[in-house]
């Protein structure tokens, strides 16, 4: 299925490709270190998700743009250059109109740098087609990426504090697991996930 | 207390107490990927120690001697990731060069480096903690390799038993090891909080 | 020659694009730095106005004076002067930084017009544990330190948390995070209050 959607791109395919199918944490595992650093709770694992969306959109953009001028041994250069100009920018605006998120997310926002899910769109994808393939495939993909990201968040934040979005939603009695904020959590929770995306594939296959 | 004493503690830290892998959670990508074979997991934690110790010091020094004094910290990021990247790829030339029986075994590693953010995360880490010599900076950067070596290295001998193991179906692959690494990560909680 | 041309040739789309970017950044940066201060100010003073009730306006009092850090290092700190709205010092604040359970605690502290009393910390930033270390923000801790005796301060393990004094009971399951933090009050406090009593800031508009 990945394969013929990347023959012959259909864009209705590629945008529900990058949702599921090929949906950059839970099948292709990439972008673990934003996925398992932000998702403590879900506001800033929305920010999180909506940077990278920003960032994977404009990059694939201009990476199309240019694709038929790169050069072979420059092109990682070339992409990584995109890439960091795109955080930067991402990185000053939530200083300027989110500094409380920014604070939060500290240095994992220049992370989305080195974030895989980007490279690999942009020489997977962005480097072999035009512009309103590039364009849909970064929308599914960034929002294959931040659903993942708001589902694991939703569940560390209400198991470690009983509340989502900061609104209490447990009954009193419920006693907050600490841990599930904490880096155990991360990893544990995300890896019970990948377990169940798992059965549920093979079941439909 | 002392310099040397300061260096150690540092040292002692960033192996430690602050280990990227399961404290920051940089560096997971290649951790999961390469942590199958414990050779490879070791031929990879030294290139990533190399390149780390190497870029770490540099981007420490453009970082205080051009960027803040022009005040152009605004472009920190473009800098830092351009450093890096060339930095790997001066350590492939070299390693090709001289050493091309060690450039065979790191062969595949080298590229993937550029984008394992523990090398990234490090050199930002550095600027967040206001590390303000270069001696520190570079220390740390060593622990930091010498420290994903270690996770890396637990990890796959690990991995390597589990294979041996009766892992439930869907749980086989990357599920099974992010929860060996959640377990690993509670382990070293109970480091923290031992340098005060 | 023909190795310049082979340069070009291979890199100028390099080049263009460093360009291209490094305006898109400068015009990033110029339209939003002036926020991006004005939002750590902003921060700041929220913090200080609610540790330092009467304030109305801050000051810069002192200019990165110099505080001996635990560690043979010298850290840099700004004083700043709370004013009311006569124009009177109702109080001092700065920032304190130092090593807690995980990470740095950065706090904002502040002191009345004398320097004779705390008037209580905020957590500027800390990444300390959750459901432990990050209780250091609860009142059960925190204000333990309002009006407590602007001196040396000592961590104790049990003993009455209303009485006021420079005694200040630690949070059971985070006694490293209460021990950071009493540490933190403690490296300042000395310099700051000589600081501020020897140049004849404090007790000036009183």
């Amino acid at each position: 299925m990945a394969s013929e959607a990347l023959d012959k791109p259909a864009l209705g395919q590629t945008f529900i490709a990058g949702l599921w199918n090929e949906n950059p944490v839970l099948r292709l595992v990439l972008g673990m270190c934003p996925t398992l650093a932000v998702t403590a709770a879900v506001r800033p694992a929305l920010t999180m998700g909506c940077s990278v969306i920003f960032v994977l959109v404009c990059s694939n953009l201009v990476v199309s743009l240019m694709r038929n001028l790169l050069k072979p041994h420059l092109r990682i250069l070339m992409f990584t250059l995109t890439i960091a100009a795109f955080v930067t920018i991402a990185d000053l605006f939530l200083k300027a109109f989110l500094p409380e998120m920014s604070e939060r997310l500290g240095p994992y926002v220049p992370l989305i740098i080195v974030n895989c899910i980007i490279i690999c769109r942009a020489e997977a994808c962005a480097s072999k087609n035009g512009l309103a393939v590039s364009l849909v495939d970064a929308i599914g993909m960034g929002l294959g990426f931040t659903m993942t990201l708001c589902v694991l968040a939703s569940v560390r934040e209400l198991l470690a504090t009983g509340k989502i979005f900061e609104q209490q939603v447990m009954p009193a009695v419920f006693v907050p697991w600490a841990a599930m904020s904490m880096p155990v959590g991360a990893f544990i929770t995300l890896g019970l996930m990948l377990g169940l995306v798992n059965t549920i594939t093979k079941k439909k296959a | 207390m002392d310099t040397l004493t300061i260096l150690l503690l540092a040292f002692i830290s960033i192996v430690i107490i602050n280990n990227l892998v399961f404290t920051k959670f940089l560096g997971i990508c290649p951790y999961l990927g390469v942590s199958g074979r414990i050779d490879m997991a070791f031929g990879m934690g030294l290139a990533v120690t190399f390149v780390v110790t190497l870029s770490g010091a540099m981007t420490w020094m453009i970082d205080h001697w051009v960027l803040m004094k022009a005040g152009l910290e605004v472009t920190r990021y473009v800098c830092f990731i351009l450093v890096i990247a060339g930095a790997v790829q001066l350590v492939e030339m070299y390693l090709r060069k001289f050493f091309p029986s060690l450039y065979e075994s790191f062969g595949i590693f080298l590229p993937l480096i550029t984008t394992n953010c523990a090398i990234l995360g490090l050199c930002l880490f550095i600027n967040l903690w206001e590390i303000d010599n270069l001696l520190e900076a570079a220390v740390l950067s060593f622990g930091a390799g010498i420290g994903f070596t270690m996770a890396i290295c637990i990890m796959a001998g690990i991995r390597e038993n589990l294979n041996l193991a009766d892992v439930p179906r869907c749980l086989r692959g990357a599920p099974i090891t992010l929860i060996t690494a959640g377990l690993l990560a509670l382990a070293f909680m109970g480091f923290a909080g031992m340098i005060r | 020659m023909s190795n310049i041309k082979h340069f070009f040739e291979q890199s100028w789309l390099l080049i263009v694009s460093s360009f291209f970017f490094g305006l898109l950044i400068a015009v990033a940066n110029a339209a939003w730095s002036e926020r991006i201060v004005q939002n750590e100010i902003d921060k700041r003073n929220r913090l200080m106005t609610d540790l330092i009730a009467d304030a109305n306006s801050f000051d810069v009092a002192a200019q990165a004076v110099e505080i001996p850090d635990t560690k043979a290092k010298v850290v840099k700190t700004d004083i700043y002067r709370a004013l009311d709205g006569s124009g009177r010092t109702v109080g001092f604040a700065f920032i304190a930084v130092g090593s807690g359970f995980q990470d740095k605690i950065k706090l904002v502290i502040a002191v009345d017009g004398k320097c004779e009393k705390f008037l209580g910390f905020k957590v500027l930033a800390s990444n300390e544990t959750p459901g432990f270390g990050d209780k250091i923000k609860d009142s059960y801790f925190s204000s333990q330190f309002r009006d407590a005796p602007a001196g040396k301060l000592q961590l104790v393990k049990t003993g009455d948390d209303k009485k006021i004094d420079s005694e200040i009971v630690a949070i059971s399951g985070a006694t490293v995070s209460s021990e950071a933090v009493v540490k933190i009050f403690n490296t300042y406090i000395d310099t700051v209050r000589e600081h501020l009593q020897t140049k004849g800031s404090a007790g000036n508009g009183k």
